[in-house]
């Protein structure tokens, strides 16, 4: 329950964000291309940096009534903001759609449509990454790309994103301070010497937009001035005038307290979206690198927990404010406006200790009071080292049934940091980024998930030598008919030719991208990474402290586990069936063949902590993570993840259908959750399986959704065992966990498609037996909570 | 199956296992893997595993898979199989479980209950669990129908089990004789004891058999010098056992017994209803309602009341 002294603010705050429908923002387009025309002739980064500069002095500056933390990418509250030079095409693709579109619509004013039209696109016309991309991308890219074997558009349709700002360094020196640091550096070049005269006019544009955000904010502390001359509430008035004060001083000058620290990170946070429309900028570990400033103000008296929390929860409600713009099919992948700026909080400090602190538990709090779908938050909780009283808050969390927070194994966060080549000491501040991908404060470059891999069409392709079912057409490497392949082994060989092909045609995309992207310098971004001023060299350009190559993701893990054990226990072990009679089978979606579709659901399945098919999990992921890291690019070591997002949908129905009993067109598993309906022996199984997987290895991280019974959160003894079954989860090695509780909701729709659900248990004392096989009238009874005390649906 | 560890030796002990359920919260501490195994001497008619009565493996037809389309009649070998009214049919006196039905439909509407399993192939499903055990102090619950229908089995699992570490409980219902539950007690770290009344009158026409064995085993057990913890578990059955006189009637039992450790009111559900119709069985409390959750508060009030000396709840409430 949010406490009284401030529940009024933060309802009111979060109803008028859940109340704006989403709308396309152009004010930042339009001045971006004036400014680009006003700068022409000057190097890319400084025409980038003084046109960030101009929406500074141009922009909309808006407060809104009652809200404490103030700041705004665009000029409308709830928009997805045109960053014209990286992705103005998409907008042009859809303007006659984008208001209705069925994934993520934004509403489009005639105004702002006819600005694009006669302002924004003429000028951009050509320039965009997309128009870059699709100009230079290789022709076997492209076919799996069409046939929907790989997605590989996202960085084409967006800025970078996927990354840590240096927050903390901000708070603490202010701009001033960084300014400082960018004029000594600059002070040691000499601009005869070749190359120091890029890396002047390099940190002069760093110069520029540190100017443009100083100027921004003081435009703020006005607006606030003129706002309480206005205002003829006198709480209000005076908020207003503290508003003024605060933004008077960050992020120009270093923050002095609580509240000028989080206003300084939200400032920054609007800056980089302004430079580039991108999803996932992590605030990271806000528990840490605040609590300096919440220890001095509670110490002194100027703070009390209560305000601070309230400040939290003022915060809270601006992370759900911006929408992610992206275009139609991208929004497929990741629906949501999901924005993924992932706070976190717990795990280990700089010395290996326990991290977990009071503001790990008012962040945690701050989640369950507001329960906005932003800002993600996840948990790192070290085994060894975090409280459990802090495992229990996590739980009583995971408890409201909001699917947060995203749970890691901090261990398992370690291990992936260090295996892309950071060393331990820094790796011990890892924090999750974006969805469940790994990241590092400041000093990490690499785009986390640059392209999704389908790994139900790598199956059907090494079934089908190479052709797609749904296009027809041969897209990939031929590995020969199916029918001929004699032992298993031809088989499993075909699949991993299929997956060594993709992977090298996405790499090959993958260094495209990276060139295109050398043309989308991001000073603002920049600013905060130490090595990119030492360096004098952009993040973009790979300027940041550690660079990896970019992240490759594979989704349907579950499905091309199944399918594997399917084809090796019925086709070459017990040759019940033929690879011919399969292929039919397949072919025909199974109609007509009930008998090799029951054979196909019968084949063990990954999920119920089987060894005759979980030994698959860990031999193929290792050859997948060892085929993807045999790869370089020109910022290191490619890096793989297994991630979906909601990519499963979209490519599930590019694949027809498969031995795991998978119909066609229907919907990959996700993450590395068993396929639903399969996993017949509860969460432990799962987990179990699972832990085949050499989580570590997928250094952009793995992510496991698991179903949840409520008795295992509402109750002493629930509460307990899922503390415990966390902690198991740590030491069987799994990375990342997070739940979606079992309610009527889902009751309902496992009546309705028990093939679903077929693993869904009932328990009492002394008592089992699958849902699915209840009679109804016991089910409306279960449905209906009018059943006894100490039932458990899970 | 073959036991994971490749180990097949001629002294297997063997048992026909209904189930194996994992994470369990409610059959003992911490999470637990339940084995439910087959055979019971008792006949409860409230019983809500009517598949775990006999021993032998049985089959169940789930009515509303069947698509009528006749692949098991043909496939029968007994001909207990037949289409009567475009319904599909099992009589079970001609059924010889071999399941070949349950192989065969393409529907998933038959389907086995119970197989023979191995103690060794047991153990290693247990073991598989052993983290969760680690962490929540959990172990394993030998269960049933009535384990010590085959006793030598959970010797040997619960002997296996002691020698990992991994902590054990069975639930009984005590109604075997004293010899056999004496040779099990030296593996046991929880026993959960099934009293359903102690009338025995009462107990006869509702279970079956009479209570005598069973409250003089129980006495037996109280005297024992091992270190188990002893827990009652009653289900409270309306109209057979909930009333005043009859929940009176356990209390001195309760009070008499110096090792209990706590008492576990089990209320009656309907959830098993189903399996009865899948085993073509009759059930011979159709009408009777699940008491309400405020009849169960009231009851446990009741018992409260009673100075009993161990702590009271429902199974697995709070």
């Amino acid at each position: 329950m949010l406490k009284p002294e401030y529940a009024d603010r933060i309802y009111f705050l979060k109803d008028r964000v859940l109340c704006t429908p989403p709308e396309m923002d152009l004010e930042n387009a339009e001045i971006l291309t004036n400014g680009f025309r006003e700068f022409e002739g000057e190097p890319l980064v400084m025409r980038k940096a003084k046109a960030f500069r101009k929406q500074c002095l141009e922009k909309t500056v808006r407060i809104w009534d009652k809200e404490l933390i103030v700041g705004c990418s665009g000029s409308k509250l709830r928009a997805g903001i045109l960053c014209a030079d990286t992705c103005w095409s998409v907008l042009n693709e859809e303007l006659d759609t984008i208001s209705e579109r069925s994934y993520d619509p934004f509403h489009l004013k005639d105004e702002d449509r006819s600005l694009f039209e006669q302002k924004v696109r003429p000028y951009w016309k050509g320039r965009s990454s997309y128009e870059e991309w699709m100009a230079q991308i290789p022709d076997d890219t492209r076919d799996l790309r069409d046939a929907g074997v790989v997605y590989i558009d996202r960085k084409a349709v967006r800025g970078f994103g996927e990354t840590t700002a240096g927050y903390e360094w901000l708070i603490r020196e202010g701009i001033i301070g960084i300014e400082e640091v960018i004029r000594k550096r600059r002070a040691r070049l000499d601009i005869t010497v070749p190359g120091d005269y890029q890396k002047d006019y390099y940190l002069e544009s760093l110069l520029i937009v540190g100017d443009g955000m100083k100027k921004l904010s003081i435009r703020y502390s006005r607006e606030a001035e003129h706002l309480a001359s206005l205002a003829m509430d006198g709480e209000r008035k005076r908020e207003l005038l503290e508003i003024a004060e605060v933004c008077l001083r960050v992020p120009t000058h270093p923050a002095q307290s609580f509240r000028e620290a989080l206003q300084a990170l939200y400032f920054y946070q609007t800056f980089i979206f302004m430079e580039q429309n991108a999803a996932s900028y992590n605030p990271g570990r806000m528990d840490q690198y605040l609590l300096p400033y919440y220890n001095a103000d509670l110490k002194s008296g100027a703070i009390t927990k209560d305000q601070a929390q309230e400040l939290i929860e003022c915060l809270w409600v601006k992370f759900a404010e911006p929408c992610l713009f992206q275009d139609a099919v991208t929004a497929e992948f990741a629906a949501g406006y999901p924005m993924f700026q992932n706070v976190c909080v717990g795990g280990v400090d700089e010395t290996g200790r326990d991290a977990v602190n009071e503001l790990s538990y008012m962040i945690l709090q701050a989640t369950m009071d507001v329960q906005l779908y932003q800002p993600s938050l996840s948990v790192r909780y070290s085994l060894a080292k975090n409280p459990s009283n802090f495992l229990r808050k996590v739980v009583e969390l995971i408890a409201l049934g909001t699917g947060f927070p995203a749970f890691h194994n901090d261990d398992i966060g370690i291990r992936m940091l260090m295996n892309k080549g950071i060393p331990l000491r820094e790796a011990f501040d890892w924090n999750p980024c974006g969805c469940v991908e790994t990241n590092l404060e400041g000093r990490l470059r690499h785009y986390t998930a640059l392209a999704d891999v389908n790994l139900g069409s790598v199956i059907e392709l090494a079934l089908l030598d190479g052709r797609s079912r749904k296009a027809n057409k041969y897209v990939s490497v031929r590995t020969g008919n199916a029918e001929e392949f004699e032992t298993f082994e031809l088989f499993l060989d075909a699949i991993k030719k299929q997956f060594a092909y993709v992977t090298r045609a996405v790499v090959k995309g993958s260094h495209i991208i990276d060139e295109v992207c050398m043309n989308r310098p991001s000073p603002a971004l920049s600013l905060t990474f130490k090595d990119c001023i030492e360096s004098a060299k952009d993040y973009a350009w790979g300027g940041a402290k550690y660079n990896t190559g970019n992240g490759i993701i594979l989704i349907g893990v579950a499905d091309l586990i199944n399918s594997i054990s399917a084809i090796k226990h019925i086709v070459f072990d017990t040759q019940l069936v033929s690879m011919s009679q399969l292929l039919k089978a397949l072919e025909d979606d199974f109609d007509g063949h009930d008998d090799i579709l029951k054979l196909c659901r019968k084949a063990p399945k990954y999920g119920n902590d089987n060894p005759d098919v979980d030994w698959i999990a860990g031999d193929i992921f290792t050859y997948f993570a060892d085929e993807i890291e045999s790869y370089n690019s020109k910022f290191g070591k490619m890096t793989p993840g297994i991630l979906p997002v909601s990519g499963n949908t979209p490519f599930g129905l590019e694949v027809g259908a498969l031995p795991s009993g998978k119909r066609a067109w229907k919907p990959l598993a996700d993450g590395v959750s068993p396929m639903g309906g399969t996993d017949m022996n509860g969460s432990g199984s799962v987990l179990k399986s699972v832990a085949n997987i050499p989580h570590d290895r997928f250094v952009q991280g793995t992510l496991l959704n698991l179903k949840v019974e409520p008795a295992m959160l509402h109750d002493e003894n629930g509460v307990r065992q899922m503390m415990a079954f966390l902690k198991s989860m740590c030491s069987l090695g799994v990375y990342h966990v997070q739940f979606n509780v079992i309610d009527q909701e889902k009751l309902l729709k496992a009546q309705e498609s028990p093939d679903d659900y077929r693993g869904l248990l009932v328990r009492v004392a002394g008592y089992s037996a699958y849902f699915v096989e209840l009679g109804k009238d016991v089910q409306d009874d279960i449905i209906g909570r009018t059943m006894l005390h100490g039932i458990s649906v899970g | 199956m073959e036991s994971q560890s490749g180990r097949k030796t001629t002294d297997d002990v063997k048992a026909v296992v209904l189930r194996i359920e994992r994470m369990s919260i409610f059959d003992g501490p911490g999470l637990r893997t339940v084995v439910f195994l087959k055979g019971c001497h008792l006949n409860c008619q409230w019983c809500s595993t009517p598949e775990s009565q006999i021993i032998k493996p049985e089959k169940g037809f789930l009515q509303d898979r069947c698509r009528e389309c006749g692949s098991c009649i043909e496939n029968c070998k007994t001909g207990a199989l037949s289409m009567i009214e475009g319904r599909v049919v099992t009589d079970h006196s001609l059924c010889s479980s071999c399941f070949e039905c349950v192989d065969i439909c393409p529907h998933d509407a038959h389907k086995s209950f119970g197989q023979e399993m191995t103690d060794s192939q047991v153990f290693d499903e247990i073991s598989k669990d052993e983290v969760f055990f680690f962490h929540s102090g959990g172990g394993v619950t030998i269960s049933g129908g009535e384990c010590l229908c085959q006793p030598d089995f959970v010797i040997s699992v619960l002997k296996k089990c002691r020698i990992r570490g991994i902590f054990t409980a069975i639930e009984t219902s005590l109604s075997v004789s004293w010899e056999i539950i004496e040779n099990v007690l030296p593996f046991i770290d929880n026993l959960y004891v099934d009293i359903k009344h102690l009338d025995t009158r009462m107990h006869k026409k509702f279970v079956g058999v009479n209570n005598k064995l069973i409250l003089s085993n129980l006495e037996k057990l109280d005297r024992s010098e091992l270190p188990f913890d002893l827990h009652i578990r009653i289900p409270l059955i309306p109209g057979v056992n909930d009333d005043d006189a009859s929940l009176l009637a356990l209390i001195p039992v309760m009070k008499s017994l110096k090792r209990l450790t706590d008492i576990e009111i089990l209320p009656y559900h309907r959830l098993g209803v189903g399996t009865y119709a899948q085993l073509g069985k009759d059930y011979k409390f159709e009408g009777l309602q699940p008491p309400t959750e405020e009849y169960i508060a009231e009851r446990i009030e009741f018992l409260s009341k009673q100075e009993l000396t161990v702590p009271l709840r429902i199974a697995g409430g709070a």
